[in-house]
């Protein structure tokens, strides 16, 4: 196993860890990413991946137009509201 | 002595108590918050169009199959005007406009919610000390250090300790490893995880998709049928909601088996367990023979691998779903110069250690260079331990294991994650393989604790694996 990057594992995540805990995480996934590491010996050369356990049909529906969340309802969480959009700071100059 | 569902209704239809009265009863008892078992409890006046509604029901004679009946709901289930957190700090504000699929249909069927349980912040954790809102104390006491307070288990162990405590009659979980059997288990109850696909995830706060469930933790396994008749359903909104015919599970629950059963015991499951835990394995054993089960060994192949499996897995979803708090649209904000740092405050700032843990462990675990080796390697065991299940199934009707290694700890006891983890060792397999389990309580530890015994049943086959549950809980019962 390499050594974990724990400052691009946590940009991926969109996280800023305070340096005095960076090597806490560290710590603990290296232990975490050892501890999962016996599946590595396990053969699995002639199996698929299981991506749904019961295997059953994603069912698709039809495309209809229905009535469902109002702006306002939407909108009723927002931590900065204006009028009816999320309000975040300028992103383009 | 805890009344059953059956039991209450009957008293209500007979006028012995109104639905008011019998609300007051259990809201005293959940306000007073001695285990911190809710986040959020419901006062009467608010909830009192449900409770008259429901008292016109009796007095007109046609009540409904859980009227009236008061219900702990886990902090994960999305509930209309009423705050839902998932016990994180970043939900800590957070209305929803929407019921959850399996919330609506309790509240259909006339239930009434005595408020949100206490549970490990987006459902990570197996003890209930995850949470921003503190940890749950297990309404059970070790007779040998009583002043020590213990966990109930995680993560509904909010959920688990209120049905204990008797501040609601019935309440609702959510399992992914473990998560209602394990508490169900350490606080003395019963706890149900359906079959995937049973119960629909819509409004269910996200944890890992292929892998949450809802389920009920009750007093008793007839409870366990009732809940489970109004929520199992088929939910369009849900992509991954079996739509086969349900079956009701109150009927012929007390029913002898007609054709002869078999048993499987893992004996791999038992390799260095303790005394305690194998006498309910042997009791278990001893009170079903008697009913002329048999009981027979099995081998998986496969233990070994479940937890990893699971530790890949269901933080790679987990750090997947948890993308979408940001603080721009609902959730706590964090004050920021620039947007990115708006995400980069709020999600720092409003996860806790654990459920940052997670997150960077699936992060690392789906990165580039890496995804093939852990990820996907992981998806193809867990098919392995599927087919394990299923060739096992092949030859027993149902498998029987200890819900839980060890009985309820002390809060503060384990500190390192992976000792955290194997707690969920005998549960994670069968969520994995996506089968029903149950954990119904079997015994007493040596210092008087609860333990439960588990029983897994094929896919979709609730109704006969209540059915077994019920009758080895007539032999096993015992009193607090």
């Amino acid at each position: 196993m390499s050594d974990i990057d724990i400052k691009r594992i946590s940009y991926l995540a969109k996280l800023k860890l305070p340096s005095e805990k960076e090597e806490f995480y560290s710590n603990s996934l290296k232990d975490i990413i050892k501890w999962v590491d016996n599946l590595k010996k396990v053969d699995t050369s002639k199996t698929e991946p299981l991506h749904n356990v019961t295997e059953k049909t994603v069912s698709i529906r039809n495309d209809e137009v229905s009535k469902s969340n109002s702006v306002n309802d939407v909108l009723s969480n927002a931590p900065e509201r204006a009028q009816n959009f999320f309000k975040v700071p300028k992103v383009v100059e | 002595m805890k009344n059953s569902i059956s039991q209450i209704k009957k008293a209500l239809i007979e006028k012995k108590i109104s639905v008011g009265e019998l609300y007051d009863e259990y809201l005293a008892k959940a306000k007073s918050g001695n285990n911190n078992s809710f986040n959020l409890v419901i006062d009467r006046e608010n909830n009192i169009s449900s409770i008259n509604d429901s008292q016109n029901r009796y007095d007109n004679g046609n009540p409904l199959p859980l009227d009236g009946i008061p219900l702990g709901i886990k902090d994960l289930f999305c509930t209309k005007g009423i705050r839902t957190t998932a016990s994180s700090k970043i939900l800590s504000n957070y209305i929803p406009n929407y019921e959850s699929f399996v919330t609506q249909q309790l509240l259909n069927d006339g239930s009434i919610f005595i408020g949100k349980n206490n549970c490990d912040e987006f459902a990570m954790g197996s003890s209930n000390e995850t949470s921003y809102f503190g940890p749950v104390i297990n309404p059970w006491k070790n007779k040998n250090s009583q002043k020590d307070n213990l966990v109930p288990g995680g993560s509904s162990g909010g959920s688990a300790a209120a049905v204990a405590e008797g501040s609601c009659v019935a309440s609702m979980g959510t399992d992914t490893g473990g998560s209602i059997r394990q508490p169900a288990s350490l606080c003395g109850i019963v706890g149900l995880k359906p079959t995937f696909g049973s119960c629909s995830r819509w409004g269910i706060v996200a944890f890992a998709s292929s892998l949450d469930q809802a389920g009920p933790l009750t007093n008793c396994v007839e409870d366990a049928a009732y809940v489970l008749n109004s929520i199992n359903k088929y939910d369009f909104n849900d992509s991954t909601s079996s739509n086969h015919q349900r079956e009701d599970y109150l009927v012929d629950i007390n029913n002898s088996f007609e054709k002869k059963i078999k048993i499987g015991i893992p004996s791999d499951y038992l390799e260095d367990v303790s005394d305690d835990i194998l006498n309910q394995i042997d009791n278990t054993k001893k009170a079903l023979s008697k009913h002329g089960i048999e009981f027979v060994d099995v081998k998986f192949k496969t233990t070994e691998y479940a937890l990893s499996t699971y530790y890949i897995l269901a933080p790679a979803e987990a750090s997947s779903n948890l993308a979408r708090y940001d603080g721009i649209r609902y959730g706590v904000r964090e004050d920021g110069e620039s947007l990115d740092d708006i995400y980069l405050n709020s999600r720092t700032k409003g996860f806790g250690d654990e459920v940052t843990r997670r997150i960077l462990i699936g992060a690392y675990v789906l990165s580039a260079g890496y995804y093939d080796a852990y990820y996907r390697q992981a998806q193809k065991v867990r098919r392995l331990i599927k087919n394990d299940f299923q060739r096992i199934l092949n030859e027993v009707d149902f498998i029987l294991t200890p819900t839980t290694p060890n009985e309820a700890f002390k809060i503060g006891d384990k500190l390192d994650p992976i000792s955290m983890y194997k707690n969920d060792i005998y549960t994670v397999p069968t969520s994995l393989a996506g089968l029903p389990g149950i954990s119904i309580p079997s015994g007493l530890s040596k210092n008087g604790l609860p333990l439960g015994v588990q029983f897994i049943g094929n896919y979709f086959e609730e109704k006969s694996l209540l059915q077994l549950a019920a009758l080895a809980e007539k032999e096993l019962s015992f009193n607090e």
